[in-house]
């Protein structure tokens, strides 16, 4: 069964950049969704089953911080993992968003091979059964250091 | 600008460009003495407060802007529309500037703004070159002006 990813970006450029490096990463995607803001994420989610979420923070409306907190205190959304890629790099932010709950922290600018890295580390915790049946044929990960978690 | 300011944004831009833009700049001192005809540029200008408050301003020449997207999208110049353009300047914009506040504002205190651009149509930056917080840098498809006009430079 593949992942549903949804990609929150007030950046349509930005967003088709992320599909396309997902979408070369190898990960199995089911369907995408894309938002761009918090509150146009949370209406999708409304009638949409989204594995992980990757969002930007700095944007309009409802910035990634906010959407994050609305998804960790729901009973329903509070599990799907979500991934900030953001040009936001200070520790004390980078600390913030763990405290509230965010799976992974990507950096902007980013490598490629850095998102494929904690895409593939966030999907392995959160779904650890169903990533190992859908990844078993893939032995080899890339590493670098421009994102955490 | 001062000298080791110039060098904190030379980096931080240019990290954020040859990574993301495969583009690389070359650091460009005597912009004050520069002759530049007027041509199209697209300007970005970022606010931000916190510690620190002021805005940046980036001037692309269209060219440039051209290239950045059309190296970050991997899609043929005739296939790019005004849209993804202004989109691509302004994302490479709020990276730079998050990238160089990292630097600036290391205890993270400053919010970022949305980007705002706009097209400057027979713009000459030699208007720009006397102003103090201004460094221009040399791409292949010409300059690329940075302005940082700072009211609250905080206690950093």
């Amino acid at each position: 069964m593949a992942f549903n990813i949804m990609i929150v970006d007030d950046s349509e450029t930005m967003r088709a950049a992320i599909k396309k490096v997902i979408r070369m990463s190898g990960v199995p995607v089911g369907d995408f969704y894309e938002a761009a803001h918090g509150r146009e994420a949370l209406d999708l989610l409304e009638g949409a089953w989204v594995d992980v979420i990757l969002s930007d923070i700095n944007m309009p409306e409802m910035n990634g911080m906010e959407l994050l907190q609305i998804l960790k205190n729901n009973e329903v959304f509070a599990n799907i993992p979500v991934i900030f890629i953001t040009t936001e790099t200070s520790e004390v932010r980078v600390e913030e968003a763990r405290k509230i709950g965010v799976a992974g922290y990507i950096k902007k600018p980013f490598l490629p091979e850095t998102i494929k890295r904690i895409l593939y580390g966030v999907l392995e915790n959160a779904y650890a059964q169903r990533f190992s049946a859908e990844m078993a044929d893939l032995d080899q990960k890339p590493t670098d250091n421009d994102g955490d978690f | 600008m001062n000298a080791e300011l110039a060098r904190i944004v030379y980096q931080n831009l240019s990290n954020v460009f040859e990574k993301m833009f495969f583009t690389v700049l070359r650091r460009f001192p005597d912009h004050d003495r520069v002759v530049a005809p007027a041509e199209n540029y697209l300007e970005v200008a970022i606010s931000y407060q916190g510690g620190r408050k002021g805005t940046i301003r980036f001037y692309f020449p269209e060219q440039l802007a051209r290239r950045l997207t059309r190296n970050f999208l991997a899609i043929e110049d005739e296939l790019l529309s005004d849209s993804q353009i202004y989109d691509m300047v302004k994302e490479a914009s709020n990276m730079a500037v998050g990238s160089l506040l990292g630097d600036l504002d290391p205890e993270g205190s400053c919010r970022l703004g949305i980007p705002a651009c706009r097209r400057c149509d027979n713009f000459s930056p030699v208007a720009l070159a006397g102003e103090p917080g201004v460094c221009a840098f040399d791409s292949e498809q010409g300059m690329l002006w940075f302005v940082i006009e700072e009211i609250c430079a905080g206690n950093s």
